[in-house]
Order: structure tokens, then C-alpha cells, then sequence
């Protein structure tokens, strides 16, 4: 732990991020440049030189257009990622909220996966057993908690994925427009319950194209484009700001 | 300009690999080790699932290979089995190369086939192949039940030269993940690796002896079999639980060079490969 960085939570440090996009690689060109350690053909930069900090206990909203460079900063903050230049500082559990239930296992059953995804996110078998019961009531299952998931709905899926999540214990929660999917009710007991993590200074980092969302929960906003970073500041501003590039665009193309 | 990537008090996706790099990674491994259980338990779980023998079909596999190569290389073929009754001479060679087979193949496969975790949260990615091992030594133990069955059968019970086994096991287990890794690592880059595998796995069942002894080869090829760390381990476990005698110091210590050698390589390409993982998904 670094005692300078106590305050922050997440910082980005001029940090870019390459990918090769060539298909037709072969291993004849694969192995050199693995030794040497870099790629070899043309990248495409899905970050450019980006730097901004989210301070401990923070909702900070990242928006920006398809493409933008949204998922791979939150991927890069996951820590599923690393950046090809720059640095990224991440002090704390993290625990994604990205696409719920990737860890999820159709054969088994709802509580087996519970403990599985669980160990994903990192959480010790110990610490799980005492939440069961939290998630399974948090998630609305208690009465299929020993189906396996294959029989679940979509909207079961997404209740216990995200309820796991939520009963990881996190320092910081990323949220990728997940809160999209599930009925009006689940959606505000999830909102609620956002709201208590921010109560309990719970870091949270917010993508999503809904403004008002973004408007209503977060701190502060950035506005990603192409790659770079246009805007950090108070989400009203950025939110504006972003409006007025989507209808600059929209102009530009009609 | 800082390069790399920290997260404090945490398993991270390292840029660098070097001793002390190492060393937390072991240490990492560990820690997740709860992790590795569980992937381990929900491969055997879904293995099976919806067939009606369920695991019993574990146990299918070998006998009817031990029932056929018997039938085909003994009775049809004579082949000589170091006077020792065939299916026995055979089964001994027989569980360990399924095992690596069968474990090296699922390894390959299993970091492409946990893509959709890869690219959403961090956990050390070795767990993936070290998992699908896994699962497979889970098989293995169960076969060597009819080993022993066998063994029993034919008047042969273990002695206790056949204490060696968890030391040579172990020998083969470390080759088989440090093959893996990489094998695990290039699947993702290039999804030829998991058929070359394929096609490598075949020749080398040939040209192992599984269900032929080593000296029956002709001078002029023993160096492919000495060359050869599968022919090494086999030879070693038929020395322990058939003849009855110690796997012979040299030949224990020059496995123990190969397969340290296959692990510290194997990881090292693996986690110098590792931050690439989820750009190429």
C-alpha cells in the first residue's frame, strides 16, 4: 500500500492502450516479437494518453459513444487488462459488474454458483457462507436457489450475478449499464442499494448512455471520445457537453 | 513515463517476470486456491451431467483400451510384456499417458474456453489450466482403482516400492502443467495449437511405450525413447509397481530436471504472455 495514495481510489496515468487488429497472424511472426516484447502490425489506439483520478467514496460516470474507449478503461481498471503505456493505479477489492454471471455454469445450481462466482471475485469460502443467505434473499430466489441455472430466466441470471457482486464486499464497484436489464422493481432495489454504497463510501464507477442516471447518482462525470479524454467535470456539464457532440455528429451526417 | 500496473493489496496482471515476480505469484496461486477447488469441482460436475453412467464412464474408457490392446497386441500380435501378464504390463503405462493425454488437451483448451471470464474480472489465469489438470488427476485416481484391482487379480499386490508413486506422480504432473502453460497461452493466439496437440498427442502415443516395452526397440531408435520424459515416467512407474524396485537415482533425477525445467519455462512464457490475454479475446 502507498500512504500518499490513501485518498485516491483509481488513478490513470497518461495511460494508452494499443490493439493489434490484423487477423492473418502467423507464428513465424508471432514468436520474434513475443521475445521482443511487441506487436507486429498496424494498432489501433482504443486509449490515447488519458489520465484523470477517482478519490476514495466517489461515483464517478464515464460516457461517451460506442467506441469510445469506455469498456476498455473499465477493463483496464478490472485489472483484465493492461495498458500498453501509462500507468493504472487500483487501491482496493474491486468487483466488476460487468455482463453479470460470466462465471456462471448451467449444469450447476443456483447455490453452487453462488460459491463459484464468488471465488471468481475473490471472496473466501468462509466469508461467502456467511452472506449466503443475504444474497439468495437480496436476489429473490430462496425457491430456486437448488435449480440449476440453465432452468433460470434471464432476469433470475442477472439477480444473482449482481447480487454476488454486490455481497462481495467491494472498495470499488464498476457498473456497465447492467441496471438496464431486470423489471422496475429489482432496478430500484438496486438503485437503492447503490445509494447505500455510496453512503458507505463505496467507489463507483458508472458507463452509461442513460444521462439522467448519470445526472442523478454521480459526482462527477468524464466524456471520452475517440480514444481521448474531452471532458472532467460536474455531470450536468459533461452530460451537456456530451448532447451537443452526439447532435454536432448527427448534423454532420445528415 | 510509468509503465505497469498496481493493484495495492491485490493479484494484478504483472508486466515483468522475475524471481521475486515469481515468488508472489506462487504466493498468489495459493492464496486463490479456493478458486482453483471450485473450477476444479464444477469441471467434474458438468463433465457427465445428463448421461446416464455418469462418472462411471471415467472408468469405461480405460478398461475397454485395456480389453481391446490386449486382445490386438498380446493375443494377436505377441507382443512381450517383460514377463509380466499384459493387461497389468499395459494398464501401468496405460493410466499415466491418458492422464497426460487427456489433461493436456483440456489444459490447451482452457483459457480460450473461460474467455468470457478472462476479459470481465482478474484472478490469476493459471488457475484455468491448473483447474482442467486438475480434473484429470480426479479421473486418474478413480481408474487406479481398478489398478489396484488388477494388481490384486493377477497376484501382484503393491509392496511397498509402490510408495514412490506419489513422488513420481508428482515428477509427471509438473512436466504436464509446464507443457500447458504455454500450449494454454499460444491456444488463444493461434487456434492451430489445440489441433497440433492433437495430431503431436497421437504420434507420441506411438512412440511411447505404453503397450510395448522399451527394449524390445531397435538400437538405433532408443534415443527417441530416452529423449522422451513420458517413456521415462512410465518406465519408472512399471519399475515400482512391477519389478518391485526403486525408480533407479539417475533416472529419478533427470525427471526432476525435466519437469522443473518444463514448470519454471512454461509458467514464465505463460505470465509473459499473460497481459495479452483479454486483447486477444
Amino acid at each position: 500500500m502507498q500512504t500518499a495514495s490513501d485518498e485516491k481510489a483509481i488513478e490513470f496515468i497518461d495511460v494508452s492502450k494499443r490493439f493489434q487488429l490484423a487477423e492473418g497472424r502467423t507464428l513465424r511472426e508471432f514468436l520474434p516479437a513475443l521475445f521482443r516484447g511487441r506487436g507486429w502490425s498496424a494498432p489501433f489506439h482504443a486509449l490515447r494518453n488519458v489520465s484523470f483520478a477517482v478519490g476514495r467514496g466517489e461515483t464517478i460516470g464515464i460516457i461517451g459513444r460506442n467506441g469510445s474507449g469506455k469498456s476498455t478503461a473499465l477493463k483496464l481498471i478490472a485489472g483484465v487488462m493492461a495498458p500498453s503505456e501509462g500507468g493504472v493505479h487500483v487501491y482496493g477489492r474491486v468487483s466488476p459488474l460487468i455482463e453479470l454471471g460470466a462465471g456462471f455454469h448451467p449444469d450447476l445450481t443456483g447455490r453452487e454458483n453462488v460459491h463459484l462466482n464468488a471465488s471468481i471475485l475473490g471472496i473466501s469460502g468462509r466469508e461467502i457462507r456467511a452472506r449466503f443467505h443475504d444474497i439468495v434473499e437480496f436476489a429473490e430466489l430462496r425457491d430456486f436457489i437448488e435449480t440449476p441455472v440453465k432452468r433460470y430466466s434471464s432476469g433470475m441470471y442477472m439477480r444473482l450475478g449482481f447480487s454476488v457482486a454486490i455481497y462481495s464486499d467491494p472498495d470499488i464497484l464498476l457498473i456497465d449499464e447492467v441496471l438496464a436489464v431486470g423489471d422496475a422493481v429489482f432496478q430500484e432495489k438496486c438503485l437503492a442499494k447503490i445509494r447505500e454504497f455510496q453512503r458507505q463510501g463505496v467507489t463507483i464507477v458508472l458507463v452509461s448512455h442513460a444521462m439522467p442516471m448519470i445526472n442523478q447518482f454521480c459526482s462527477r462525470a468524464i466524456l471520452l471520445h475517440g480514444g481521448q479524454l474531452l471532458a472532467d467535470g460536474a455531470p450536468q456539464e459533461v452530460t451537456r457537453q456530451y448532447l451537443e457532440l452526439m447532435h454536432a455528429e448527427e448534423m454532420a451526417v445528415s | 513515463m510509468n509503465h505497469g500496473f498496481r493493484i495495492a493489496g491485490r493479484d494484478h496482471i504483472g508486466t515483468a517476470l522475475r524471481l521475486p515476480d515469481f515468488i508472489v505469484s506462487l504466493a498468489n496461486l495459493w492464496h486463490r486456491r479456493e478458486l482453483l477447488w471450485n473450477m476444479t469441482v464444477r469441471h467434474l460436475r458438468g463433465q457427465y451431467k445428463q448421461s446416464v453412467l455418469g462418472y462411471a464412464w471415467t472408468l469405461v474408457m480405460p478398461l475397454t483400451q485395456m480389453l481391446t490392446m490386449t486382445l490386438v497386441f498380446s493375443t494377436f500380435l505377441r507382443i512381450p510384456s517383460q514377463g509380466m501378464p499384459f493387461a497389468l504390463f499395459l494398464f501401468v503405462g496405460l493410466l499415466p499417458w491418458n492422464f497426460f493425454s487427456a489433461a493436456l488437451s483440456s489444459a490447451t483448451d482452457s483459457v480460450a474456453g473461460g474467455s468470457s471470464l478472462v476479459t470481465k474480472v482478474y484472478f490469476p489465469r493459471e488457475i484455468l489450466p491448473t483447474a482442467a489438470i486438475f480434473t484429470k488427476v480426479v479421473d486418474l485416481l478413480v481408474a487406479s482403482l481398478i489398478l489396484v484391482a488388477l494388481m490384486i487379480y493377477y497376484g501382484h499386490a503393491p509392496t511397498w516400492t509402490a510408495l514412490w508413486v506419489p513422488l513420481l506422480f508428482l515428477i509427471q504432473f509438473l512436466f504436464t502443467l509446464g507443457l500447458s502453460l504455454p500450449l494454454a497461452a499460444l491456444n488463444l493466439f493461434f487456434h492451430d495449437v489445440r489441433y497440433l496437440v492433437g495430431v503431436v498427442l497421437t504420434m507420441w502415443f506411438y512412440l511411447t511405450p505404453v503397450m510395448y516395452p522399451a527394449d524390445i526397440v531397435p538400437d538405433r531408435y532408443r534415443i527417441l525413447f530416452d529423449l522422451n520424459p513420458l517413456s521415462l515416467f512410465i518406465n519408472a512407474y512399471r519399475r515400482v509397481l512391477l519389478q518391485d524396485t526403486s525408480p533407479g537415482a539417475d533416472r529419478l533425477a533427470l525427471g526432476i530436471v525435466i519437469s522443473m525445467a518444463a514448470f519454471f519455462v512454461g509458467y514464465y512464457l505463460f505470465k509473459k504472455m499473460e497481459p495479452g490475454f483479454a486483447d486477444r479475446i
